[in-house]
């Protein structure tokens, strides 16, 4: 398929062992798929090596052309695994080991794993073998900038990112090296990279993410990750210190662009995990709910609570939300009328589309507050 | 006049950019303002592609989807069942035989012949068994093989509460609810099976209220699980996983209500968080009121099921339509319908906005359903806006009275698992569509068949597997009319906070 000499295996002289073995026998089967002749041809011959329980070296060959027609084809990858392994380690169970990473069997499975994900993106098995195989050579460090590498092909891949965050989190994940855990390996035995040293980029890298798109979710999804989402790590120790700088930076990013929910999302996302109330940046948070002829343009820079900069579209909805729920957690009537008068303003002008939520949010801010009262 | 576009601040990225040319292609599907039709949903073409697909197959392209047939034969299948059509009997022996090829005899199903089991298509092999199934020889519900289903469920258990999708596979949240669908359906689910999947749930919700693909365990040194380590989300909040977990979320309710009494922690999920995400879906105007899937990402006709869909779940734990659900709780017969029915109450979501998005955007002119123009019609967008459509012309809501009726039904059995059975059975079965709540724009030729919100099945379907599987009579539904008078709106109990749905029989 992908090139036009290689035989197909019925033609190969050195698979005239095998029977093929067809897929539907004895069955003319509805909505069927129609398969190229590489393709039928190949996955004729994995199901009678699958029924046949081989594991050898040419059982890699055929897996692999398999894969490059169909990436998803997950009982290719489980079987081209278990055949890995099994070459890998005739005589022993598996173990991971740093000793590996230069053995030549695994330098061409990452090798051939660097080309398939760069152009299989999109497939879970791609990344979730590559796991396998660094799981096993404990290498992660190579990992960060091949990932870095494949983001810039496709910035918010899913599986990309979220192979980054397994990486750091498997390697170091509290307070570092804390992440390991394999069946076959005891404690003594355990040699790979850690350190503090391989998430000392981390914050780096997701700024530059930042820097390219700040509307970029998935950067601001492992901001969160590395910064609140692991527990603590060295040189982080003073929560007091760390609250602050990300508080200025999501303020600072909320001025270069307001209407940016991604920022907007991390500001309630470290409220709420440090248990600060929202209330406390209600001074920053005000100026984005005017319209943009009200605010007053001096020439104060005020670094806790940055304006929002010339070419922002105010009032914007996610500050109309944001002082809405500072004032319905005032619990005070004033509070929840001020709250209702922001929602009512949403539902009927600034977020028409969720109006039903807004009409529940002040029946349920109403209901709250009778409660309450009820109570006292 | 035009509707505003996404702000961008005169700040350009690439995912404005992006947004800017969907916008440009979405606009011209805005029926103009002048033009008084009603939008038509296409059956007769999405029927011919359908027919299609399955009678003369798939073109090539498909290949990439040569592991994922028993999907594929689904989403046609179950696009048949939201179209009001079901295959002559010759059809679905045909369909049946298929599906048996795929049972793997350790147990599960693979995503073709001679492949490996995997949790996702045995969720589609199963659900399509629902649907073109019946006991019998030949008739796949007997030769579904229960225990070694079983068995391979239990093979892919981690230490966490997870489960790997397939061996040497990965973990994520769209394999656990395939794993509780079809254990639900086929009365396998056992507490051994479901400890800690609950803990490992919440562990998924990220800072922003939806749900990632899976979570990361804490370990000690000497490899033993931190029940307090932190659990960090592997990925951000993305539609798909989060119909998965919050689906979950609900079928773990028999199990959690099982284990309500003893003093171990339980594990909780934020409510309010999750709304608030959801609502945050929901594409604006000129967006035509589609879902998308992740923050700051595209609007695609799949969310509508993914993200649209999952109002329904939230009724089960308490948020929207509540009123509604409590209504329920009148006898019909007390006579005094007074602040009983809550006419404001119709969804969270806005439902006619997300029913334009399929119409005008989501069908292609040359039959099927799609993503967005100007893309393609395939089988997973086609099942998949049509289930969406479907969660927004009805409404299905967690029934208290119905789930009470089908309680009352149960039959005791000796299991030593009885009580739990009953509620599995009982709130799978509780889910009732509204008698007159469906609000279908574009008139009735439009209107689709009511989709179960956990299933994804229509409700009969559902019905009837679980009845065979659980060998308990279904009783007969009591139909009932909506009052005509006008009364004053009903204070329902504080949905705030509320508690996950808990059985209390």
């Amino acid at each position: 398929m992908f090139d036009d000499d290689e035989l197909l295996f019925s033609e190969r002289p050195e698979w005239s062992d095998v029977t093929p073995l067809e897929q539907y026998e004895n069955l003319n089967p509805l909505a069927p798929i129609f398969y190229t002749d590489e393709y039928k041809d190949a996955t004729n011959y994995l199901r009678a090596i699958v029924k046949s329980g081989e594991k050898t070296k040419r059982v890699l060959e055929l897996t692999e052309n398999i894969i490059k027609q169909n990436p998803a084809h997950y009982s290719a990858w489980q079987y081209r695994y278990e055949t890995f392994i099994t070459l890998l380690f005739p005589s022993s169970p598996p173990k991971p080991s740093k000793a590996l990473a230069t053995n030549p069997m695994v330098i061409a499975e990452l090798a051939l794993m660097d080309e398939l994900a760069v152009r299989f993106l999109k497939t879970y098995q791609v990344w979730h073998h590559r796991r396998l195989l660094v799981a096993l050579t404990r290498q992660p460090r190579r990992e960060l900038g091949f990932i870095k590498k494949s983001l810039e092909a496709d910035a918010k891949n899913y599986h990309t990112w979220s192979y980054r965050q397994w990486t750091l989190a498997f390697f170091g994940g509290a307070g570092g090296g804390g992440g390991v855990a394999v069946e076959s390996s005891d404690e003594n035995d355990i040699d790979f990279e850690v350190g503090e040293d391989l998430w000392a980029g981390e914050l780096d890298f997701v700024d530059a993410m930042l820097a390219q798109d700040i509307r970029n979710n998935s950067a601001w999804h492992h901001r969160f990750f590395v910064v609140w989402g692991c527990g603590v790590r060295e040189g982080e120790l003073d929560r007091e210190r760390i609250s602050k700088r990300e508080l200025i930076f999501v303020k600072q990013h909320i001025s270069f662009a307001p209407n940016n929910p991604s920022a907007w999302n991390y500001l309630r996302g470290i409220l709420r995990h440090t248990s600060t109330p929202f209330s406390s940046v209600a001074a920053f948070a005000e100026p984005y709910t005017s319209s943009k002829e009200s605010i007053s343009r001096d020439n104060i820079v005020d670094l806790d609570n940055p304006r929002p900069g010339e070419g922002a579209e105010l009032p914007c909805s996610e500050a109309l939300e944001f002082m809405a729920d500072v004032h319905e957690a005032k619990t005070t009537e004033e509070g929840v009328n001020s709250a209702v008068e922001i929602w009512k303003n949403l539902a009927t002008e600034h977020d028409t589309m969720r109006k039903k939520y807004w009409e529940h949010r002040i029946r349920s801010a109403h209901r709250s507050l009778n409660t309450a009262t009820n109570a006292a | 006049m035009t509707p505003r576009p996404v702000a961008t601040d005169a700040f350009p990225t690439a995912t404005s950019r992006a947004q800017a040319e969907t916008e440009a292609v979405l606009l011209k599907h805005i029926a103009a303002p002048d033009i008084q039709q009603d939008p038509v949903l296409d059956k007769t073409s999405h029927m011919q592609f359908l027919v299609r697909n399955l009678v003369q197959g798939f073109p090539s392209r498909y290949i990439s989807q040569d592991a994922s047939q028993p999907w594929l034969l689904f989403w046609t299948i179950q696009s048949f069942s939201s179209l009001q059509v079901a295959l002559d009997p010759a059809n679905k022996q045909r369909v049946i035989d298929k599906v048996m090829k795929w049972q793997h005899p350790d147990g599960g199903f693979g995503g073709g012949p001679g492949q490996a089991a995997h949790l996702l298509p045995t969720y589609a092999s199963v659900c399509t068994l629902a649907v073109v199934g019946r006991s019998g020889t030949g008739g796949g519900w007997d030769q579904i093989d229960r225990a070694a289903i079983y068995k391979f469920f239990m093979s892919l258990k981690q230490n966490d509460g997870s489960f790997l999708v397939a061996h040497h596979s990965e973990v994520d949240v769209r394999g656990i609810y395939c794993l509780l669908v079809v254990a639900t359906l086929l009365d396998i689910l056992t507490p051994e099976l479901v400890e800690g999947t609950a803990e490992f749930i919440a562990s998924c919700q990220t800072y922003e209220g939806g749900f990632a693909s899976a979570s990361h365990p804490s370990y000690s040194l000497g490899g033993e699980l931190l029940p307090h380590g932190p659990r960090p989300p592997l990925g951000e909040a993305h539609g798909g996983y989060t119909f998965c977990a919050l689906a979950s979320w609900v079928l773990l309710q028999p199990y959690l209500a099982s284990i309500a009494n003893d003093s171990r922690p339980k594990p909780a999920i934020n409510i309010d968080s999750l709304l608030r995400w959801l609502v945050h879906m929901q594409g604006i105007d000129i967006e035509l009121g589609g879902f998308k899937g992740r923050t700051n990402k595209l609007v695609d006709g799949c969310y509508s099921w993914w993200c649209g869909g999952a109002f329904s779940l939230l009724e089960a734990l308490g948020v929207g339509g509540l009123q509604n659900a409590v209504s329920e709780e009148v006898p019909i017969d007390s006579g005094t319908p007074e602040g009983v029915w809550d006419d404001v109450d119709e969804g969270l979501l806005n439902r006619h906005a997300l029913q334009e998005y399929v119409l005008s955007a989501g069908q292609h002119p040359a039959g099927g359903l799609r993503d967005k123009p100007p893309k393609n019609a395939d089988a997973y967008h086609t099942h998949y806006c049509l289930s969406g459509l479907s969660s927004a012309q009805h409404h299905v809501f967690p029934s208290k009275l119905r789930r009470s009726q089908v309680e009352e039904a149960w039959e005791a059995t000796d299991s030593h698992n009885d009580a739990m059975r009953k509620r599995c059975f009982s709130e799978i079965l509780s889910w009732t569509e509204e008698e007159g709540g469906s609000h279908i724009i574009g008139g009735q030729n439009n209107r689709v068949n009511a989709t179960h919100p956990v299933t994804n099945l229509t409700m009969t379907h559902t019905e009837q597997f679980v009845s065979y599987f659980y060998k308990q009579k279904v009783p007969a539904r009591i139909l009932r009319k909506k009052p005509t008078t006008s009364p004053a709106s009903a204070p329902g109990p504080g949905t705030k906070d509320a508690p996950a749905a808990t059985t209390t029989s």
